[in-house]
């Protein structure tokens, strides 16, 4: 517990530790006001005078840009996600935010700077791509009521991003169930509505709405969880939590409040069964928003698991904790499984993608199940500790790369919906004719996503499978390098799961590759050989995504460094 | 040139070296490149010749270091093996307890065979290069593909110097398939021809049999040595307390494998049915895989395997090997020679004499290699000669034969070409459409088939000259070409039969073979350019452009020069200070020298020998071709003065000495060579009954089991797939009611675990 500083809120040091989130919170506020800036008067009461204070009235020609509200979004995320990357030059210092009382809020340490990190990364390339999804009509153009209102609508929908970042940070940093509850509220009512925000199409409407009901009774259901372990310890804090778990973890009420915690964050992340409204979601949203609900807002789910299994009823703590464990890994090979299975006959693209994102959540849970086994058992002394950073970083890397590929792949959809469609797997047909870089960029991201080398998504699963491997042989290398003879029941069950996720791997190799058939052998669908909608924007962003993907994969030395830090700085009991 | 005693250690020129296969090798991709950008571009087409004269600078560099990397080393002749290492990999093998590390490295690998084979394939693909350009070039068949031919031709002679250059038995197995991959795509240049394109698989599956017995003798040196570089090799080979502890018998068998590689590579029997279909390919390509360098790739393998029959370890334990080497090269040059006799077709005369005189050359090596392996040459001094003599022999052979069959095939390329070119003036000009191709083989009518030739010795001077020359060599006329080698391998066999009874037949062979030469080649020349022209398009041809005349010209003058070469000590081509090039005498010395041992040989066995073979190959094969073909030019023809003489003595011989030979053509003899002998009948027949039908079984099994699993893999995942898509049925009361039964699912866990 060595080097904490402790901030109190606007006291010393505040504004830096925070820096991401107070651009974001003034970015808000001007995305609200800039728009709004007009030739407005205030008539001062009870006289005639008028003073101008420029809110409302005719809005000046540079505010009443529709194209305003996207770049001060874009350039907001934009640069908190500059700011966390700079923060990261001389170390990141471990700051918690106290209350007055002298409780922790917030903590900000490299952990909490990795998951800011692939926040901002996703939501600013999303929301630079959107700026082509969403149609706007010039300035002075005869504008329908319908594109006036689309015009109008800009400032809400990037009002949203901002919200949702915002929210999803405040997950990252929370030291706090309170804080964490909010956080993550405030992530998914911005998810809810921008899922819904298409409001002509009825795929979206309903798909927002589903989203949204299902969502609340999972997060009633954690809620639920939430507020029986508050029940139990009295405290809200996670460090006291974990404190007491130790003590009397094995009791009945903090188990089904974790039980009950599981099934809310199950749903952000997608795991089975709690993924149903999952594709639903991803297939009537946008493509850029399904983009972010698969990168930022599954990280944002596992944060949130990771704080409560691994920190709360922290695997080292109690010797009863395998209760979670088992639970976990089933979870884990169940969705991984189904997940996989659902994708390959699933003919939607965005679907497809939806399923593939389900697998993810898979392996996700695989690691954690496996950070979580490290030293239960009397067969894994050893060094486990480093074992469960292994994974740790993994885990890290795997985030942070699945926001190159996987959102990339989403963007690349996000053309094709922007010409009219992107729900069928024909429309990809012929896309190597039409544009040949979104085709190769395409081609790319299944492929990574697919787990080959030597793209990013290669570097990532192998990562993860080295670590859980790692974990389940714990002590044993000394045996192995003596040549003693083990077999498979020596071995911790977790070694399972990597197995599991080598054969789901090589099951989803079908359907990811099935697209790069789809886009380079099949003929396009008919009125659809001309050229795509144009749009420097959005192939900008899967441009960036396409270089991450190719960066992370051959160089990932850099990014390793630091997801170990982050992972080093997530618990303080293991180093 | 001095003759320098000095041992010179270092050759500045082999860091050059590498630059010899990477300048061909990169020249392909360029070519093939520009080719298909710039093609039909009227600059990319008549001024670079589609390719051709990017090659031919390449080319041409490639021989410069050649011969200046042949001169640092002749220069500093003392057996000196010059060799470069330039690392590659590094990397280990796991050797049942530790690591061991193992250096797979590419490097330069001088002696000299290496230059011998060096200085041929250099100089005869720079030749063939400029052929190409006027042979090539000017057929409008192969409008707009020339780069094709062009970057495949410089891969090929990539592949060839680098085989030849390599280090290792590895690199040189690399590049062998190099020139395999090259051989296979240039034969088959006229894909849309079902005849190229069967010749093309058939060249490449029969040598691929040789070549997978080549890999398992790869692997078993490896095995044995633990290295396949040459040095590591030859030099544990030298050294009797490493040999103690190998078996002989094994390292026969590695060598026996690997000699079957060569057997397929240098198409000697049983491997030999690739080399007459082959010829569909372009005659530049029949002239470069046939004649100057691919198939001595084979040779060049086995004379590498001399250090292992010379070895004092292995002293008289290699015998059956050398035997069997002598024996197919026995057994191919007759059964060749007799295929040839009834061929019409120009070219495949000449494949036929291809194969027979390679057989030569295996015989010499194989009588070379038993000398090596029974004689204790090492301390006697007069052992000692004899080995290198036969060694150089065969390799002597080996740079003639390449010389003269070159010439030959660039030569027949030449009259095939101008026989067309006239058939084509005679039977198209009037209908010929500007842009539209016309095929040579729209009709029945062969531009290949001496049938359609005769008399053309006044019409194309040089051509002639150069066949006669060329022929002149391959029977080993006296004084010309190949007579100073022939005479070399035929005496080595029987002395070697003297000592071994069982090479009688191998001698027997190569010295009835002779005469069997004199009479085909003497038969092809008379044939082609003697008598009167068989019909109207012989009547019409003309002569040759500058491009194909430069190359016959030059090798019609270094075919002539042979007997300069063997006074330079080319007859004792050898690893030796003793007798190297150029320092035993001076040249003058040299040539009285070979004269003497030649005509006047001491030894009364090899001098009645000696005229016996030139009575054989030199009178008896020509004056029964004579008797039997060609005759006096047309009225009004001139010939050049020097092929008069020939012509008037055939015209003699055939109006005094002509016989009807109908009942022996009709034989059933003749038959049976002409379809040659039904070796490629009765392989066809073994591979429809064994091969073909055990294909279609494993066919069968693959599509049954293999696919049959897969699919129904494939099947089982999408019905699963689909049930567990129906579970989201798109209502979200469904939804929460799953998220329940998870919720519960895991209360169940927790409860049961806890």
């Amino acid at each position: 517990m060595s080097n904490l500083n402790t901030v109190e809120p606007f006291g010393e040091g505040f504004i830096s530790a925070l820096c991401p989130e107070l651009i974001l919170f003034a970015g808000l506020i001007l995305l609200i006001v800039v728009p709004n800036l007009g030739s407005g008067k205030f008539r001062i009461p009870g006289t005639q005078t008028r003073v101008p204070w420029l809110l409302g009235g005719k809005r000046f020609k540079l505010t009443s840009d529709p194209r305003l509200p996207s770049w001060i979004a874009v350039l907001t995320i934009g640069s908190s996600f500059v700011m966390t990357i700079l923060s990261f030059q001389d170390g990141v210092e471990r700051t918690a935010i106290v209350s007055e009382g002298g409780t922790q809020l917030l903590m900000i340490n490299a952990f909490s700077r990795v998951f800011e990190l692939i926040f901002f990364g996703a939501l600013t390339l999303a929301a630079f791509a959107c700026m082509n999804r969403l149609d706007v009509k010039g300035v002075g153009a005869k504008l329908s009521t319908d594109e006036l209102y689309n015009n109008r609508r800009q400032g809400d929908f990037y009002i949203l991003m901002i919200t949702c970042a915002l929210g999803m940070s405040i997950v990252a940093l929370a030291q706090d169930l309170f804080v964490l509850f909010i956080g993550l509220e405030l992530a998914s009512f911005s998810t809810y509505v921008l899922v819904a925000f298409f409001k002509e199409s009825k795929a979206g409407t309903e798909a927002g709405m589903k989203y949204f009901i299902v969502g609340s009774v999972a997060s009633g259901v954690g809620l639920y969880g939430l507020s029986m372990l508050y029940l139990w310890a009295g405290s809200l804090q996670l460090d006291v939590l974990a404190e007491t778990f130790a003590l009397s973890g094995s009791e009945a009420l903090p188990m089904i409040g974790i039980g009950f915690v599981l099934v809310g964050f199950g749903f952000k992340v997608s795991a089975a069964p709690f993924h149903f409204a999952a594709p639903d979601a991803y297939s009537g949203a946008s493509s850029p928003v399904a983009g972010v609900l698969a990168t930022a807002s599954k990280a944002m789910g596992i944060v949130g698991l990771l704080r409560i299994l691994l920190i709360v009823a922290a695997p080292e703590s109690s010797e009863d904790g395998t209760v979670w464990l088992v639970c976990l890994g089933l979870l884990s090979v169940v969705t991984m499984t189904w997940g996989n299975l659902a994708a390959l006959g699933s003919t939607n693209p965005k679907r497809m993608l939806a399923y593939s994102s389900v697998a993810h959540a898979g392996y996700m849970l695989a690691a954690i199940t496996a950070i979580g086994a490290w030293n239960w058992d009397e067969t894994l002394s050893g060094d486990p500790g480093e074992a469960a950073i292994v994974v740790l970083t993994a885990l890290m890397f795997h985030l942070m790369v699945l926001v190159a590929f996987k959102l990339g792949a989403f963007l690349v959809l996000s053309v094709l919906e922007s010409e009219g469609g992107g729900s069928r797997l024909s429309s990809l047909g012929g896309l190597a004719k039409r544009e040949p870089f979104l085709a190769v960029a395409m081609f790319i991201f299944m492929i990574s996503l697919a787990g080959v080398p030597p793209l990013a998504g290669f570097m990532s699963k192998l990562l993860v499978i080295m670590g859980i491997v790692k974990v389940a042989l714990g002590d044993m290398s000394e045996a192995l390098a003596t040549g003693s003879e083990l077999g498979l029941s020596d071995v911790h069950w977790v070694w399972w799961l990597a197995l599991a996720m080598v054969i789901n791997s090589a099951i989803s190799v079908y359907y990811y590759l099935r697209i790069g058939v789809v886009m380079f052998f099949e003929e396009p669908e008919k009125g659809r050989t001309g050229p795509l909608p144009a749009g420097w924007q959005v192939r900008f962003a899967i441009l960036a995504c396409l270089l991450a993907t190719l960066f992370m994969g051959v160089a990932s030395d850099k990014i390793l460094e630091i997801c170990e830090t982050a992972a080093q700085s997530f618990n303080y009991n293991w180093a | 040139m001095a003759s320098s005693s000095d041992v010179i250690l270092d050759s500045d020129m082999v860091q050059y070296a590498p630059l010899i296969i990477l300048l061909p090798m990169l020249a392909f991709p360029v070519i093939l490149f520009l080719g298909r950008v710039f093609n039909k571009n009227p600059f990319w087409k008549n001024t670079l010749k589609e390719g051709g004269l990017i090659a031919l600078p390449v080319m041409a560099a490639s021989l410069i270091i050649s011969l200046l990397l042949i001169n640092d080393h002749i220069g500093g002749f003392a057996g000196i093996k010059d060799s470069m290492n330039l690392l590659w990999v590094n990397t280990a093998v796991w050797d049942g307890g530790a690591l061991e590390p193992v250096t797979l490295g590419f490097g330069i690998y001088i002696d000299h065979v290496t230059v011998m084979l060096l200085f041929v394939a250099s100089f005869l693909c720079l030749l063939i290069n400029i052929f190409s350009v006027g042979y090539m070039n000017t057929d409008p068949i192969n409008d707009n593909r020339n780069h094709r031919f062009y970057a495949e031709f410089v891969l090929f002679c990539s592949g060839m110097l680098g085989m030849v250059l390599a280090d290792s038995f590895l690199w040189l197995f690399i590049f062998w398939e190099i020139m395999g991959l090259c051989s296979y795509l240039l034969i088959g240049f006229y894909y849309e021809r079902p005849s190229a394109a069967y010749a093309a698989k058939k060249a490449f599956l029969t040598t691929r049999i040789g070549d997978v017995f080549l890999v398992i003798g790869l692997v078993m040196m490896w095995d044995i040595f633990g290295s396949l570089d040459y040095d590591v090799i030859f030099n544990a080979v030298e050294d009797k307390e490493f040999m103690a502890g190998v078996s002989s018998s094994t390292l026969q068998w590695a060598l026996g494998m690997m000699f079957i590689g060569a057997v397929g590579k240098s198409a000697q029997f049983p491997l030999h049915v690739w080399l007459p279909d082959a010829m569909e390919g372009p005659t530049p390509v029949s002239a470069l895989i046939h004649a100057a360098t691919m198939v001595n790739a084979g040779l060049y393998l086995v004379a590498r395997m001399f250090p292992f029959f010379g070895a004092e370890a292995l002293s008289g334990d290699l015998v059956d090997l050398a035997f069997i080497i002598a024996l197919i090269g026995g057994i191919t040059a007759v059964m060749a020679a007799a295929i040839a006799f009834v061929q019409n077709d120009l070219k495949k005369v000449l494949a036929y004499s291809t194969m027979s005189q390679l057989a030569y050359i295996f015989t010499g090596l194989g009588c070379a290699m038993y000398l090596a392996n029974t004689l204790d040459w090492h301390n006697d001094s007069e052992s000692h000669y004899i080995v290198v003599v036969a060694f150089g022999a065969a390799l002597f052979h080996l740079f003639n034969h390449a010389m003269a069959k070159g010439m030959l095939f660039m030569a027949s390329g030449s009259v095939i070409h101008e026989v067309h070119h006239a058939h084509h003036h005679l039977h198209h000009h009037d209908d010929h459409v500007e842009g539209e191709h016309d095929d040579h083989h729209d009709d029945d009518f062969d531009a290949q088939s001496m049938e359609n030739m005769g008399g053309l010795a006044s019409k194309m001077p040089l051509t002639a000259t150069a066949m006669l020359v060329g022929s002149a060599s391959i029977m080993g006329l006296p004084l010309i070409g190949g007579f100073w080698s022939k005479e070399g391998i035929i005496a080595n066999a029987w002395r070697v039969a003297q000592d071994d009874p069982r090479f009688l037949l191998p001698a027997m062979c190569v010295l009835i073979g002779a005469g069997m030469t004199g009479f085909y080649m003497s038969r092809m020349w008379l044939k082609t350019f003697a008598g009167k022209p068989n019909n109207e398009v012989a009547a019409h041809v003309g002569p040759t452009n500058t491009w194909i005349k430069i190359p016959l010209f030059t090798l019609t003058f270094v075919t002539l020069s042979a007997i300069i070469f063997a006074g330079m000590g080319f007859t004792h081509w050898a690893p030796d200070s003793e007798y190297a090039f150029m320092s035993e005498k001076g040249l003058v010395e040299g040539i009285v020298y070979e004269m003497e041992h030649a005509f006047a040989n001491s030894d009364s066995f090899f001098f009645i020998l000696t005229y016996v073979a030139i009575a054989i190959g030199a009178v008896l094969g020509p004056g029964i071709a004579m008797s039997l073909y060609g005759g006096n030019l047309a009225e009004g023809e001139k010939a050049k003065p020097w092929m008069k003489p020939v012509i008037r003595l055939n015209a003699w011989v055939y109006s005094r000495f002509n016989f009807n030979n109908s009942s022996i053509a009709e034989s059933g003899l003749t038959r049976a060579l002409e379809q040659r002998l039904y070796i490629d009948y009765y392989y066809d027949m073994a591979m429809l009954k064994i091969v073909a039908a055990f294909s279609k079984k494993s066919a069968e099994a693959d599509s049954a089991v293999i696919d049959g699993t897969i699919k129904s893999i494939e099947r089982g995942s999408q019905s699963l797939s689909s049930i567990v898509r129906s579970l989201t049925t798109g209502s979200a009361r469904d939804y929460i009611l799953m998220i329940s039964v998870g919720t519960l699912a895991i209360f169940f866990f927790l409860w049961g675990v806890a």
